[in-house]
Order: structure tokens, then sequence, then C-alpha cells
């Protein structure tokens, strides 16, 4: 049998899902052609590269992740209620659904303005409108942030990434939950959310530097200090030559801070 | 992960003790880049937590997991840039004064994996050293199971030729480094 034949079953000779008496066919043609033998020798071969093994640091991590999450899950569950008819007028009645219910109207009162008044409309008034959506979104995130579950806060920190440029207050309530919320996932959110703004409100920056000495959570440190490698950010070497030298500073991190002002320098 | 599915995270542990080497290994071997391979193995078990709603009752959780598997380091080049490409000063060292001979090959074997373009190194990855059959890897990749076994059998021409090639290279070429740098820590996706 010609090599071009042998071809078409040789991957499944390699992953030995042959018949035996095609199998044996392979075999005879190996035997005689020292190009396919070669190609299977280097099959073989290919066993001998090293594994790699995971490290200790690898189970912590997760297990932080998995700590984080049932957290939230167990705060989730003592917090939300079945929604029932009640509920759903219960949380119209909250500031969060009280927003969203504005939201919904300013929207459906932009649509009708601009069907009804369509030849008076101008660019102004469009600006104006665009502007007053972007304050009510920015509302909403503010009221979300508030929130005691979990879930609904990272819904707050999501509400943030619609707009371009962030209010102060909206800001300053993102660079807080970065630095103080107690759920590992949101700070994480928060900080995602804050890096998109980097360029354009270089304050954001400063809130990295204060979170990255104030942080305990090796996850979030981690995270951290890969933004500062991301941004090389002059200041950044300083903060984490600092970092580096907390006493009880997690290996991992420290390795990571290690890593990051190799980069940086 | 039928358990995962419903909210007992605590299945995900044992999940984690399985599957985290074959996954730190998949990566690995297809980036080169051990803190980064660390990291999504990371991401990957943060989507599975995420996303476990997603997962069908009777779906082979070994599929599923290197879907997850495949698009996180999708995503992850997506948002950081494309992957620059294999250089041999990327390459892990080689000392020429090791008595073992296998160790060496192993090393020039390991270059040779790195020179492949990646879409053929990641199917020699997942049919070689993950273990799965070729109709997972068609289901993984989006083919069907011929055109994965024409991919199988040309990657490992193209390798075979790489291989011979960095055999004949100069000796001088194969003196770089340590041979404690091996397997790599990075190799090609500085930040």
């Amino acid at each position: 049998m010609k090599c071009e034949q042998i071809a078409e079953l040789l991957p499944d000779y390699l992953q030995e899902a042959l018949r035996p008496e095609q199998s044996k066919i392979i075999e005879q043609h190996l035997a005689a052609c020292a190009d396919c033998t070669e190609v299977v020798a280097l099959w073989k071969k290919l066993a001998t590269l090293p594994d790699e093994q995971p490290s200790p640091a690898a189970r912590e991590r997760f297990d932080a992740v998995l700590h984080a999450w049932q957290s939230g899950r167990a705060e989730n569950l003592s917090t939300e209620k079945r929604p029932s008819l009640g509920n759903i007028f219960d949380w119209l009645r909250s500031p969060v659904g009280a927003v969203a219910w504005s939201l919904a109207l300013l929207a459906l009162g932009a649509f009708v303005g601009l069907q009804l008044g369509a030849t008076k409309s101008s660019s102004q008034d469009l600006a104006a409108m665009h502007s007053e959506l972007a304050a009510m979104r920015q509302l909403v995130a503010l009221s979300m942030l508030q929130q005691e579950s979990a879930s609904q806060r990272l819904e707050g920190v999501s509400w943030t990434r619609r707009e371009d440029r962030l209010d102060p207050q909206v800001l300053s309530a993102l660079k807080h939950t970065l630095r103080y919320d107690p759920s590992v996932d949101v700070r994480l959110a928060a900080l995602d959310a804050l890096s998109r703004h980097a360029a354009q409100q270089p304050q954001v920056r400063n809130s990295v530097f204060d979170a990255l000495q104030e942080q305990q959570s090796p996850l979030v440190q981690v995270a951290l200090i890969d933004q500062l490698v991301e941004w090389r950010d002059p200041q950044a070497a300083q903060h984490l030559e600092k970092l580096r030298q907390s006493p009880n500073l997690n290996p991992t991190v420290r390795q990571r801070a290690d890593w990051a002002i190799s980069k940086l320098n | 992960m039928l358990q995962v599915r419903n909210g007992a995270g605590e299945t995900l542990g044992v999940l984690f003790d399985r599957y985290q080497a074959p996954l730190l290994n998949f990566y690995c071997k297809l980036t080169g880049d051990r803190g980064l391979s660390e990291d999504l193995v990371q991401e990957v078990f943060l989507r599975i937590l995420r996303h476990r709603q997603t997962y069908r009752a009777g779906t082979p959780f070994r599929a599923w997991i290197y879907q997850i598997a495949r698009n996180a380091r999708i995503d992850h080049f997506r948002k950081t840039r494309p992957q620059v490409p294999f250089e041999p000063e990327m390459a892990p060292a080689v000392n020429p004064a090791d008595p073992a001979q296998q160790q060496q090959e192993s090393e020039l074997l390991h270059r040779a994996m790195m020179q492949l373009p990646e879409e053929k190194r990641e199917l020699l990855i997942l049919c070689r050293f993950q273990e799965l059959r070729y109709d997972e890897v068609a289901r993984l990749v989006g083919c069907g199971v011929a055109t994965v076994k024409v991919r199988i059998h040309r990657a490992l021409h193209e390798l075979r030729e790489a291989f011979h090639q960095l055999q004949a290279a100069p000796s001088d070429s194969l003196q770089r480094g340590s041979p404690q740098n091996f397997p790599p820590r990075r190799l090609g996706h500085e930040v």
C-alpha cells in the first residue's frame, strides 16, 4: 500500500482506533517505509515532552474565587425572595425601580417627541435628551452600587460601562467599590470598569495605586498589578516596590509584583 | 458537573483538582507561557461558575470544558494583542553538555512544536496530550472528523520538518540560556 493510502488510516492508527486487520496493514507498510515510520516515531516522541505541575498557589487562588462566589450566593439566597406581584410593586416603589421607570418614561417621551415634532427637532434637543439619558443611567448605577446584594452591585458596575465619561459622583462610588466592597467579584468588576476610563480621567490611576496598598485579596492584587503593567505608568514601579515591602504579602502576589517591576523598568 | 450547575460549589473543587493539570498543560504547550497559562486555568473555572446554567445534562464534560478553555484563550488574545510570532530566541535553551540525549531531543521537539502554526499546534495538543478523540476535537474546532485527521497528518509532517531543521542547526544556536529555562516561563505574550 502506498503512503497516500496509508495516510488515511495513519491518524486512527496513532490513536489506536483501528481494527486489528487494519493495524496489521499499517505495520506492514511501516516495516518498509522509513518516512511513515518516522512520523509514527515522532507522535510517540511527543509523549516525552515534560508535563507542567500546577502550583499549590493555584488551588489557593481558586479557593478564594469559590469562597467569594459562595458568599455572594448565600447572600443572594437570604436577601432575594421569589418574584411575586407584590414584590414587583415593592420593587417599582424602590429607588432603583423608580429610576428605571423614569428612564423608560423618558425614553418613551423622547420617542414620541421625535415622532410628533420631527420637523422642529434640532441637534440641540437631541444632545439635551442624550445628556438627560446619561444622567439617568448614572443615577441607576449609583443606586445599584448601594444595594446589599452582590449581584445587584455587579449590575450597578456594569451600568457604568455604558458611559463614555463618568460623572464625578459615579467615579467616586466606583473607587469606593474597588477599595471596600466585600465581594471580590464586585471589586474586580469595578477595576475593569474604572480601567476603561483611565485614558480620559487620569485620577482613575490614583485610585488603583491606593487600592493596591489596601487590598488583601491576592486575586484582586494580581489584577491590580496586571492593570498597572498594562498602563505602563511611570509611577507604577514605586507603588509596586512599596507593595513588595509589605511583610505579610502573599508569595504569588510578591512574585507577580517582581515580574511587573521587571516589565516596567 | 450537574451538582455544580445546581449550586453545589464544593463539587467544582473536585473538578478543579481533576482538570487543572490537563488544562495547565494544554495552555503551557500552546502558549509556552506558564504565568499566562495559570491565569487562563483560573479563568476557565470562573467561567464554569458563571455559565454553569448553560451546561446540559448528557453533554460530555471534557468536551465542554475544552470548549470553554479555547474560548477563554481566544478572548484573552482578543483583549490584549495578537500573538507574537515565534522567534528562535524565545525557544527554551538546550544544554549541549547534557549527557541525556533524550532530554535534548525533547527540548528540540518542544521548539519544533512552537514553530508550528497555532491551529496545528493546538490540534496536536488536543489529540496527543489531552487524549481527545478525533470526533470530539472535530466538534470543538467546528469541522469534520476527516478534516481533523488530514490536519493531524499535515501537522505531523510539518513538525517533522521543523524538528529536522533544528537538529541540523549549528550547535551555537542551541547554546543560548541555561537548561533550567526549560520548560519556558514566557515565550510570546509579553504585556
